[in-house]
């Protein structure tokens, strides 16, 4: 019988370990939390520093993921418990209900248009609602619908039942129960990736109060294709095209009273985010503020060049102390210290603020960790703690690879998956 | 009077040129809409039969692009390429059809300007001679 | 009559916004064959594939053309589609709308959109003429072959070996641990690199799988993915070593600024690398001026080398231990993430000096009666500024290495323009080449930390040892063969062959060409050679590609003159 891995995380990161991992010959269990894997990557228009379409790379490996026949998807599923010690570990998945039959759901979307209750798109940042019955994103894997027992007037009230009538294949189960399921795992994988830092908690930064002030993700989707705009981007206050845009750099991140570190994608995801505005709004002036700009990959130096030159986005090394609405409801005011020996302040009018802030840890991953047993370091990350392995976690047999454990972009992500499988591969030829 | 807009062919090798115009697509490098690529594995695959067929017919340039001497996927490939090309070139000229119709160069995966450069510097080459003389024959 | 589904694909709005991906749609009913011609907001996703197979179910398609991106990243999962839909996956054709035609023709949408018209007429009227195939399988030569005895090259062998797979290092210089060998401590925690270079070189050693051939280099390679055949030169000596993977890992070197910042002519002035070798040897440093992106960053070689920040402010507080002041100079300190981040504060909370300088006013070198000076304008505080040091370390970048053009040839791999090894694709393949069963990793690929590093030597590991766990890899179906009723023997496709996979056999009392296919890469060179259209190319053949060049003529010049 084959050697079985659970990974928690369905983004790039745990897709790409549950490939390798599987190719290997292993058997995977891949437990993700939301209805779909994808994670972040999903989200994002397009990917730094060749400016290709996120979802058009990431789809294959998505599908490839869910094909496999050595992996299996826990979706809208979580950890619950681990027992044991390496090579031997018990670990109980909860598969929570989604009141639908997968077997039986066609991912028709019937019931979707037909249910009558709105809520705020996660996956769309917000900026658009979903039902109650959804499909997280239309390239979703599975492409199987979801209940969101919270919202459905149906499981709440007892009241509705819409999409029951609707649905054909006879997918819906109101009385659907969550289900457990042991595996015994040979080792684990953290791969539970980053949020966004809750930049209204700074309330210098004005998210929340000014309308046209939003989060550099909540810019991906409106840049997307299937987005909430269809990629036109238009600002929140009056729908109307921005011409002159404000990136913040730093929102949260090096700052030694929020989150020390530096977030390492920021500045190129900023750059990246300024060429494709000015691909939508040809004549947009965009200013990024910014404290070093770290371009450190492969071809970033040259992408923010030719963001400068050729795209004429102006760098500002300056840390803004403020931002207001402006007149009325549209517009931001920004105020901020120039370089250069001077302590003059200016204020300076944008039609719209992109705020980068601070990548943290997934929320509950500081829980999952607990669970797992195995030590974080101080801003919160899996602690990686031997050098000479520095994908493996303080326990033996629980490796991490991606955001969870250091702050750092796709490639990098990717890289450290595949070594997650190579050292999987080496632990278990050691004790086989 | 329109400006003549020459329609042209172009074979690249799977493992470099095509590559190359891969990257010079993801780098929105920006170049004339005349090209059409036909992708095969190595440049040396091109039969001289394809480029006679393509210019006796009418099409206005013919492209054969390959990964640089030394870096083809074969090994040898695309030396063969380099011997056959000027033949085929000789023998359009020998019967009064200009040899800068055809054009032979090498672009490597990571070359997407030079693919850029190849395309726009050929289109307008091929343009300056005007439609090719067997279009009329051809039709 | 063949029944083609032709599947235009917006890609959001990366082909769509460009090109009408309506009006291609309806163009490509139109054409002969097609019997279905539909258009999909993401033809990859789940929702496009499942209702491609359903139009395959649903028309009885048996021919499948796709035109969205590029075969070379989507080929094989538009092709599995076909396979589960009933329909062999040589019988798919991709036509490529995106690279070669929406992104690059961004500002003409009309000529772009006929462009995609033709593009797709020339797919479908190859696709008419596709043929079902069976595909190979080879084995797997259960070895593998690591280029290059550094961190990376060390760290794979080890993982390789300790996953059972036998595994050849090759290492150019007469000692294993490349530039490691040079430096004192590791960043940021202050272990000693030779305790880790100690380790992984015992463990190495001490592997009865792991076999090191130092003083060698290599020579040749033939073969392919599971069986190729290296040849080595060990120490003079001529060796061949069999292995199912290879493995890229030769590093980087140190840029030698000369002429620049007074190297080579005011005393004091070193490179990083050479400051790490005094540190090492345990002299006094001093007080220590530390000049960022020399070399680096500018016109003529634009990148940032992501290391030297990191070294630097390593090296610095080094410097502050050892009864010194440090200075840095620099442009943008890039101590990106978590522990860099932590290293950049505690230097500054230390009295690591922070000065930031712009391309337009570089500090200048010089001698000085005490020993060297240093002037910079400070363009934080908007001042000139002069220093007075014992030493002035030049951060240089790391560049490729001399030999890394000449590594490139022989395993057919490109590079960019700098010099670095490129990767299949650098967002989602990067330690891996196009080239199947050759990997990457380390700095040969780019600069990278000691961490970074030791993880890509793990991806690459993974991903050698998969096909080897495997034992077997499936053959591509673009083989050639010979028409034995065409082929008149002449043997100018044997000649052609560089796999050497023709022979001329006798066959039913006549003497044909004939391929041996597990030898044969598909390269096609032989049909080029063959005077008499007897050798064909499956997937590629001349009535093929023929049909393609009618296809452009007839929609190019016969329809609109």
């Amino acid at each position: 019988m084959p050697k079985k891995v659970v990974v928690i995380g369905g983004g790039i990161a745990g897709i790409q370990a549950c490939l390798d991992i599987a190719d290997m010959g292993y058997e995977v269990h891949l437990v993700e939390r939301t209805p779909s894997i994808g994670g972040r990557m999903a989200q994002l228009d397009k990917t730094f520093p060749t400016n290709d379409c996120s979802m058009c790379i990431l789809s294959p490996k998505m599908i490839m993921c869910a094909g496999h026949e050595n992996i299996k998807l826990h979706t809208y599923s979580e950890v619950e418990g681990v027992s044991g010690e390496f090579p031997r570990l018990k670990v109980r998945i909860r598969e929570k209900a989604r009141h639908i039959a997968l077997n039986r759901c066609t991912g028709c979307g019937d019931c979707i248009t037909k249910c009558p209750v709105k809520v705020p798109n996660e996956f769309e940042e917000g900026l658009s609602i979903r039902k109650a019955i959804y499909l997280p994103f239309p390239q979703a894997v599975p492409r199987k619908v979801t209940i969101d027992a919270e919202h459905c007037r149906m499981i709440t009230e007892k009241k509705c039942g819409v999409c029951k009538k609707v649905c054909q294949a006879g997918a819906i189960d109101y009385e659907q129960k969550d289900s457990l399921i042991d595996i015994d795992a040979a080792a684990i994988v953290v791969a539970t990736g980053f949020d966004l830092f809750d930049a209204s908690a700074l309330r210098q930064y004005g998210l929340g109060s000014c309308k046209d002030v939003v989060t550099s993700l909540q810019l991906e989707r409106i840049l997307s294709a299937a987005g909430p705009t269809s990629g036109h981007l238009l600002r929140p206050s009056d729908k109307k095209e921005p011409r002159k845009l404000a990136f913040i750099q730093c929102v949260g991140s090096r700052d030694a009273k929020m989150l020390p570190y530096c977030s390492s994608v920021c500045c190129m995801y900023a750059t990246k985010e300024s060429i494709l505005v000015r691909e939508h709004v040809p004549d947009i002036e965009s200013t990024i503020f910014y404290m070093d700009m770290r371009a450190t990959g492969k071809g970033f130096q040259e992408f923010v060049n030719r963001a400068e030159k050729q795209y004429s986005v102006r760098y500002l090394r300056s840390r803004p102390a403020s931002l207001q609405a402006a007149h009325g409801e549209s517009g931001v005011l920004v105020t901020y210290e120039l370089v250069g020996g001077t302590t003059e302040q200016r204020t300076e009018e944008f039609d719209m603020v992109v705020l980068c802030p601070g990548l943290v840890p997934s929320s509950g991953s500081e829980a999952l960790c607990a669970l797992l047993r195995i030590e974080l370091d101080k801003d919160r990350f899996v602690k990686m703690p031997n050098w000479k392995h520095p994908i493996d976690s303080s326990r033996k047999g629980i490796l991490v690879c991606g955001f969870a454990g250091e702050p750092m972009d796709i490639p990098d992500s990717v890289a450290q998956a595949s070594g997650v499988a190579a050292r999987i591969s080496e632990l278990l030829q050691a004790v086989a | 009077m329109t400006e003549f807009k020459p329609t042209i062919l172009a074979f690249c090798c799977n493992w470099c040129s095509y590559a190359g115009a891969d990257l010079a697509g993801v780098s929105r490098l920006q170049m004339p809409t005349n090209v059409h690529v036909v992708r095969v594995m190595c440049s040396a695959s091109v039969k001289p039969e394809y480029v006679m067929k393509a210019i006796s017919q009418g099409i206005d340039g013919v492209l054969v692009l390959g990964c640089h001497i030394g870096d083809c996927h074969y090994m040898t490939g695309n030396h063969r390429t380099a011997k056959r090309i000027p033949v085929v070139q000789k023998i359009l000229k020998d019967v009064g059809i200009d040899e800068k119709r055809v054009r032979l160069d090498w672009v490597s995966a990571a070359e997407g300007e030079k693919f850029q450069k190849v395309i726009t510097e050929f289109v307008d080459e091929v343009a300056k001679l005007g439609p090719n003389p067997l279009r009329e024959v051809a039709f | 009559m063949p029944r083609i589904g032709v599947f235009i694909c917006h890609c959001g709005h990366n082909i769509a916004s460009t090109v009408s991906v309506e009006e291609v749609a309806k163009f490509a009913a139109t054409l002969p064959g097609v019997v279905i011609a539909d258009h999909n907001l993401y033809s990859c996703s789940e929702e496009g594939l499942n209702s491609i197979r359903k139009s395959i179910e649903q028309n009885k398609l048996d021919r499948v053309v796709v035109a969205a991106c590029t075969p070379r990243t989507h080929e094989p999962l538009f092709r599995s589609v076909c396979e589960q839909a009933g329909v062999n996956k040589y019988l798919f054709e991709f036509v490529n709308i995106r690279e070669h035609c929406s992104w690059i023709h961004a500002k003409e949408p009309s000529s772009a959109t006929e462009k995609a018209k033709r593009l797709v007429a020339m797919g479908v009227s190859k696709a008419a003429l596709l043929e079902p195939q069976t595909e190979g399988e080879s084995n797997v030569i259960p070895a593998a072959l690591v280029i290059g005895g550094g961190l990376a090259g060390l760290r794979a062998t080890a993982s390789l070996a300790a996953q059972g797979i036998e595994t050849h290092l090759i290492e150019k210089e007469p000692r294993l641990g490349g530039l490691l060998n040079d430096i004192t401590t590791l960043a940021p925690y202050s272990e000693s690199a030779d305790t880790l270079l100690q380790e992984l070189v015992d463990e190495v050693r001490g592997s009865k799988r792991a076999h090191i051939h130092l003083n060698s280099k290599l020579r040749g390679l033939t073969g392919f993915v599971g069986n190729f055949k290296a040849t080595l030169d060990e120490a003079g000596k001529k060796k061949e070593i069999e292995i199912g993977a290879i493995i890229v890992a030769t590093g980087a070197n140190e840029l030698q600024p000369e002429g620049e910042y007074g190297y080579g002519s005011v005393p004091g002035v070193v490179t990083q690398l050479e400051f790490e070798r005094t540190l090492k040897r345990g002299e006094k440093p001093g007080d220590t001026v530390f000049i960022q992106c020399v070399g680096s960053r500018q016109p003529g070689r634009e990148y940032c080398s992501r290391i030297c920040c990191n070294t630097s402010l390593k090296n610095a507080l080094k410097v502050l231990e050892a009864g010194g002041t440090a200075t840095i100079i620099h442009r943008d300190i890039m101590s990106y993430g978590t522990v860099w981040e932590e290293m950049y504060r505690k230097a500054s909370e230390k009295g690591v000096r922070f000065i930031r300088y712009t391309l337009n006013d570089i500090p200048h070198v010089r001698s000085h009666a005490s020993g060297t000076a240093v002037d910079v304008f400070d363009e934080t505080l908007g001042e000139r500024i002069h220093l007075d040091a014992n030493r002035v370390v030049l951060a240089t970048p790391l560049i490729s290495q001399k030999d890394s053009a000449e590594v490139g040839k022989l395993l057919k791999v490109p590079r960019d323009k700098h010099g670095f090894f490129l990767e299949a694709h650098v967002k989602l393949r990067p330690v891996e080449f196009a080239t199947d069963g050759v990997f990457i990793c380390g700095t040969a690929r780019w600069p990278s930390s000691v961490r970074e590093t030791l993880s890509q030597a793990l991806g690459a590991a993974a991903k050698a040892a998969i096909p080897i766990k495997r034992g077997k890899v499936v053959i591509e179906s673009i083989t050639a063969w010979a028409d034995p009723d065409k082929c008149a023997a002449c043997g100018n496709c044997v000649a052609s062959c560089p796999y050497e996979a023709i022979e001329i056999l006798e066959q039913d009392g006549k003497r044909v060409a004939k391929v041996n296919e597990t030898q044969c890469k598909g390269c096609g060179t032989c049909v080029a050679a063959c005077p008499n259209d007897a050798m064909q190319q499956r997937g590629f053949t001349t009535r093929q590609l023929s049909a393609m060049i009618d296809s452009l003529v007839k929609h190019a010049l016969e329809e609109s003159p």
